[in-house]
């Protein structure tokens, strides 16, 4: 599953699949279905155009990095987000498609969150934008449920076996987020200068956030 | 695994527009998000791969995705014929 490993066994999951005449075929299959919509307009160009943009360019790991350092620096802020994280959210002005039903569960000294989707994909896109291919793949999705601590140790994070890990699948209504550890020597940091540690992995659980 | 948050969404053009087409559709009130999930989730099942077994001429993740999007817009009647 990982890259960063050097004796990891290459993963066939994260090899491509398809020959150039298959990907051919595919980009057809799609611009038809793309046009015949247009034509009947049933959606525009501009329409799809602006919805690809949002999604590359302003949704993505930066806001949910927002969202953890206004908690790490705002004690009222972190407790609405714990009792109610889909409104405090949305505070920040993050919301939206699979954004609905937001759970924010913290890491502490005693325990670590991690985060999946067993059957497919759901992820928190309004504050994490889309998942990356590895959470897609079938190894990660079946096996971090299995074996947490061997798929975390994986993909570089090592936890004491004192720590208790706690997995969420978010193949229900609800999108998960994990609040991670603020990084000690941080004392000083602005909450800017904090969301700017914070990264993707860090929020899905498969990492620490280092100062 | 890139440790960094700055990992390529869409490998392919067609995917980025398959992504699109679906969020639109979705947003203008042609179908629930669920409608949606529910056929890529029985699409992923289909395939039937875990870890043991990879298998490299199942759909990938986007072919499951516009495969979901054509059975939905079929449910929706919406499928151009």
């Amino acid at each position: 599953m990982s890259d960063h490993a050097h004796n990891a066994p290459p993963n066939p999951y994260l090899e491509p699949r398809r020959t150039q005449a298959e990907t051919r075929a595919l980009e057809e299959r799609v611009a038809k279905l793309e046009q015949a919509l247009i034509e009947k307009g049933i959606v525009s160009r501009d329409t799809l155009d602006h919805v690809a943009e949002i999604y590359e360019n302003d949704i993505g790991p930066m806001n949910g990095a927002r969202v953890v350092a206004r908690a790490w620096t705002d004690p009222a802020y972190k407790q609405r987000l714990l009792e109610n994280a889909t409104a405090a959210i949305a505070e920040l002005g993050y919301s939206g498609l699979q954004g609905e039903h937001m759970v924010v569960v913290e890491n502490s000294a005693n325990v670590h969150n991690v985060v999946v989707c067993t059957l497919c994909s759901c992820y928190p896109w309004p504050v994490l934008g889309l998942p990356p291919t590895w959470y897609k793949s079938p190894p990660y999705r079946s096996r971090v449920v299995i074996d947490p601590r061997g798929v975390l140790a994986e993909l570089g994070l090592d936890l004491p076996a004192d720590i208790e890990v706690r997995v969420w699948d978010s193949s229900a209504e609800i999108r998960y987020l994990v609040l991670p550890e603020r990084p000690r020597g941080t004392e000083s940091s602005s909450e800017a200068e904090l969301a700017a540690l914070v990264t993707r992995d860090a929020m899905i659980g498969v990492a620490k956030v280092e100062a | 695994m890139p440790r960094k948050s700055g990992e390529l969404v869409f490998h392919h053009e067609w995917e980025r527009r398959a992504f699109a087409l679906a969020i639109a559709l979705c947003e203008q009130g042609h179908y629930d998000w669920d409608e949606f999930r529910e056929h890529l989730i029985a699409s992923i099942a289909a395939a039937g791969e875990t870890p043991e077994t990879p298998n490299p001429a199942a759909p990938g993740y986007y072919e499951h995705w516009l495969r979901s999007l054509e059975r939905t817009l079929a449910a929706k009647g919406l499928l151009p014929g």
